[in-house]
C-alpha cells in the first residue's frame, strides 16, 4: 500500500515550554527511544526524532498515518511518563503533504522561534543521524530529510532570511566586527550590571578577546560577574584610568546623568593615540553624552539606535521568508511526484522479480527434452524465452510509468499490476539509490 | 592590437564591480576579478610588444607611461581583490584603470617608438618600475580610503549596515591596508628617486637638476612623508589619515599629468 509522511509533535508555538522539557528527549538517548518507538508502534515503518528546546517531532512514515499518529501519541505519553491529555491540546499532526510541507519548514528555519536561525538545520541532520543509526531510516524518510537539507539550503542561498541580526546584543556583536577586523587583540569594558549588557559581553567574550574588565556601583557584584565571565573586576570609583586601553566599552549604569562626556573622552583618545572605540549604550537613561560619537574613530551607539537595527533586520527576515515560503511550495511539488513515482519502484522490482521466476521455472521443467537439443538450438530457446519475457516486461512497466502524471491512477494500477502477476511484496530497496546532494555542507552546519 | 581586449576586459570588469556593489549581491565579483585578470594578460601582451619594439620597458611617452601604470594599478588590485578578500576595491581600481587604459589608448601613436640613446640603459626599467608601482600603490591607498570614509560615515550615522555589508571589511582592516600600501608606496617612491639621482649623475653628471618632474617628485615625497609620520607620532589614522591619502593622490595624479604633459623635461620626452 501507499506509505506516506507523517509528523506528530509539539513546538514553542503550540506548547509552553513546561510541557516541551517534559517530552524533550536528551540527545544520548533518542537512538534508544527510536528503537523503543518501532517496538511498541507497529504500524510505523519509519521513524526519525527531533527533540531541541523549541520542539519535540517525530517524523515518520507509515501506510495508515491517522493510526500511526495515534500509535506514536501512545508511546511519547508511556515513554515519557505524562499524562496522554496533559499535551494532547498541543499535539499537532500533519500527514502526507502537509507532514512533508512542514519538515522542510523546519529546515528551512521557517518555523523557528527566531525565523532562519541557523541552528534547526544541524539539529535536524543531527536527527537524521540518529535515526540512521537507529535503523529506522528508509527510502522516504532518507530522501524526505535530504530534500529538506537541500531545501533549506536554496533557502539560505536564494534569500536573506538568515541576515541581521535578531537580538540588541548580536546587531552589537555584528557592529563590533564592521569597526574591528580582530577582537583577538581588544579589551572590553563592562560597566554596570544590566542583563542585556552583560550578554552582550558574554557574545564578545565567547568570540574570543584579549581581556574583559568589569566595573560596577557594588565591588562585589563586579567581582562576582568577572569570576563568572573571566574578567578581571575594576573598583568603580577608579576606572577611568583604564579607559585608555579599552576598545569596547559597554555601559548599564543606573544613572540619571550621561557618566561620561567628550571633555574626558578628548585628553584620553589622543593618549590611546586615536585607536578606534566603540561605546555600546544600553543604560537607561543613557551613560554616554551622544556628543562622543562626533569623536575621532568613536562609534556610538545606544539603545535605540540597536533596536533599530534589529526591528529593520526581523522586517528584512519576514520579506524574506516569503520568498522562502515559495521555494519550499516549489520543492515540494518535486517531492510529491517522487513519492507518487515511488511507488512504482518496489512493485517494478517485483513484476520484474515474479516474471522472470516464471520463466526460470519453465526453462527448468524443460529441461528434460531441451537436453535432446543442439547446444545451438538450447541457445536459441532461451533467447526466444528471454525475448518474449523481455516484451512481456516492457509493455507492463511503460505503460505504468506513463500515467506517472496521476498519482492516484498510478499507484492504483501498480497495485492491480501486481495482484495480477502474483507479485509478493520482498525488495529491499537500496538506500544508497536516493541522490545524496547537498548532504555534508559545512557552511550550512 | 592586444590593447583592445584589454580595455574591453577592463570595461566589463569594471561594470560588472560597480553593478556588484550597487545591487548588493556578492555573486559578480568573482567573474569580475576573473576578467580583470584576463585584461591584465592582454594589456601584459601588448606591453611585452611595445617593449620589444622599444628595446626596454615601454615608457617612452606620457600613453605609454600611463598605459604601464594602469597595469601596475591592475595587477596589484588584483592582488588585493584576490588575497585580501578586498572585492570592493574592485569598483574603484577597475573603473580606474580602464579610464587611464583608454586615455593612453586615445593619446598613443601607432607608429613605432623608439627611445633616445642616453635612456637605453638599465637603470631606465629599475626607475621607472620602482616610480610607477610607487603611484599605483598611493592610487590604490585612495581607493580603499574611498571605501573607507563610505563605511565609516555610514556607521557614524547608524545607517549601518543592511545585508549587502555582511561580510563587507572592517574599518579597522582597510585602515591597516591604507597604512600598508602607503608605506610600500613610500619605500618604493623613494627608491625611485634615489635610482633617478644615480641614472641622472651616471649620465648627465649631475645627481639633481631641479626640473619640473624632480621637483613635483621631492615634494610629494615630503608630502607622503609627512602623512606617515602623522600616523606613527599622533595617531592619526581612521577618517582623517583617508581623507589626507585622498587628497594626496590627487595632487599625485595632477602632477602625473601635468608634469608630464604641460612642462616635459627630460622625463616629459624632450631628452636635452
Amino acid at each position: 500500500m501507499d506509505q506516506s509522511l507523517f509528523i506528530v509533535g509539539i513546538n514553542h508555538r503550540s506548547a509552553p515550554v513546561a510541557l516541551r522539557e517534559r517530552l524533550a528527549y536528551p540527545e544520548d538517548e533518542i537512538v534508544a527511544a527510536l528503537d523503543r518507538l518501532r517496538e511498541s508502534c507497529p504500524a510505523v515503518a519509519e521513524a526519525a526524532l527531533i527533540s531541541t528546546c523549541n520542539r519535540v517531532e517525530v517524523v515518520g512514515v507509515a501506510a495508515d498515518a491517522a493510526r500511526a499518529a495515534g500509535e506514536t501519541l501512545n508511546f511519547l505519553a508511556a515513554d515519557r511518563k505524562v499524562e496522554r491529555s496533559a499535551f494532547a491540546d498541543a499535539i499537532y499532526n500533519f500527514a502526507g503533504r502537509d507532514a512533508a510541507r512542514h519538515l522542510f519548514r523546519v529546515g528551512a528555519s521557517l518555523d523557528s522561534m527566531v525565523v532562519g536561525e541557523p541552528q534547526i538545520l544541524g539539529q535536524l541532520k543531527l536527527s537524521y543521524a540518529q535515526a540512521s543509526q537507529a535503523r529506522s531510516v528508509g527510502l522516504i524518510l532518507h530522501r524526505a530529510f535530504h530534500k529538506a537539507f537541500s531545501v533549506a539550503k536554496r533557502v539560505r542561498r536564494g534569500t536573506l532570511i538568515g541576515h541581521g541580526s535578531a537580538s540588541v546584543s548580536s546587531a552589537a556583536v555584528a557592529l563590533a566586527g564592521q569597526i574591528f577586523d580582530t577582537l583577538k587583540d581588544k579589551t572590553v569594558m563592562l560597566m554596570g550590571a544590566g542583563k542585556m549588557a552583560e550578554l552582550t559581553a558574554r557574545q564578545l567574550g565567547a568570540l574570543g578577546i584579549e581581556s574583559l574588565l568589569i566595573t560596577s556601583r557594588t565591588l562585589d557584584r563586579a567581582v562576582a560577574l568577572a569570576r563568572d565571565l573571566g574578567g578581571t573586576a575594576v573598583p568603580y570609583d577608579n576606572y577611568k584610568p583604564y579607559l585608555k586601553m579599552v576598545d569596547v566599552l559597554i555601559g548599564s549604569v543606573a544613572s540619571t546623568r550621561p557618566i561620561l562626556g567628550p571633555e574626558e573622552f578628548e585628553p584620553m583618545l589622543r593618549e590611546r593615540r586615536y585607536r578606534p572605540m566603540f561605546l555600546i549604550d544600553m543604560g537607561v537613561p543613557r551613560n554616554f553624552d551622544e556628543r562622543l560619537n562626533t569623536l575621532q574613530n568613536v562609534y556610538l551607539y545606544d539603545i535605540d539606535d540597536l533596536g533599530a537595527m534589529v526591528q529593520r533586520s526581523l522586517g528584512d527576515r519576514e520579506r524574506e521568508a516569503e520568498k522562502a515560503e515559495q521555494i519550499v511550495e516549489l520543492e515540494l511539488e518535486s517531492f510529491v511526484k517522487w513519492l507518487a513515482g515511488l511507488d512504482l519502484t518496489p512493485t517494478i522490482k517485483d513484476i520484474r522479480y515474479s516474471v522472470e521466476r516464471l520463466r526460470d521455472e519453465e526453462l527448468v521443467r524443460a529441461r528434460g527434452w531441451m537436453a535432446q537439443l543442439e547446444p545451438a538450438e538450447r541457445e536459441r530457446v532461451e533467447l526466444l524465452t528471454r525475448g518474449l519475457t523481455n516484451k512481456l516486461l516492457h509493455r507492463i512497466l511503460s505503460g505504468l510509468k506513463q500515467r506517472d502524471d496521476q498519482a492516484l491512477d498510478s499507484a492504483f494500477a501498480a497495485e492491480v499490476a501486481r495482484r495480477l502477476l502474483g507479485a509478493e511484496f520482498d525488495a529491499q530497496d537500496d538506500l544508497e539509490d536516493a541522490d545524496d546532494e547537498d548532504d555534508n555542507d559545512p557552511s550550512l552546519e | 592590437m592586444w590593447l583592445l581586449p584589454a580595455l574591453v576586459c577592463y570595461a566589463l570588469s569594471a561594470a560588472l564591480f560597480v553593478f556588484e556593489r550597487l545591487s548588493g549581491r556578492s555573486r559578480a565579483s568573482g567573474y569580475a576579478a576573473a576578467i580583470l585578470g584576463a585584461g591584465a594578460v592582454f594589456h601584459a601582451l601588448d606591453l611585452t610588444s611595445r617593449g620589444l619594439q622599444a628595446g626596454n620597458i615601454p615608457v617612452a611617452n606620457f600613453a605609454q607611461a600611463l598605459s604601464f601604470l594602469a597595469w601596475l594599478t591592475a595587477l596589484a588590485g588584483l592582488l588585493m581583490i584576490v588575497r585580501l578578500r578586498l572585492a570592493v576595491i574592485g569598483a574603484f581600481v577597475a573603473p580606474a584603470v580602464t579610464v587611464a587604459l583608454g586615455a593612453a589608448a586615445l593619446t598613443t601613436s601607432s607608429g613605432r617608438v623608439v627611445l633616445p640613446d642616453p635612456l637605453r640603459s638599465v637603470w631606465l626599467p629599475i626607475h621607472v618600475t620602482l616610480a610607477i608601482l610607487g603611484y599605483a600603490m598611493f592610487v590604490l591607498a585612495a581607493s580603499v580610503s574611498i571605501v573607507y570614509l563610505a563605511y565609516e560615515s555610514r556607521l557614524k550615522s547608524k545607517r549601518a549596515l543592511g545585508p549587502a555589508s555582511e561580510g563587507a571589511p572592517s574599518l579597522e582592516k582597510l585602515d591597516r591596508i591604507n597604512y600598508h600600501l602607503l608605506g610600500w608606496g613610500f619605500v618604493m617612491l623613494s627608491l625611485a628617486i634615489v635610482s633617478g639621482a644615480i641614472w641622472a649623475d651616471a649620465t648627465w653628471g649631475h645627481f639633481w637638476s631641479w626640473e619640473p618632474k624632480e621637483s613635483w617628485s621631492l615634494v610629494i615625497w615630503i608630502l607622503y612623508a609627512g602623512l606617515l609620520e602623522s600616523r606613527l607620532t599622533v595617531g592619526w589614522r581612521g577618517r582623517r589619515a583617508a581623507a589626507l591619502t585622498i587628497v594626496l593622490a590627487s595632487v599625485l595624479v595632477g602632477s602625473f599629468v601635468g608634469v608630464n604633459l604641460i612642462f616635459p623635461g627630460k622625463h616629459g620626452g624632450s631628452f636635452g
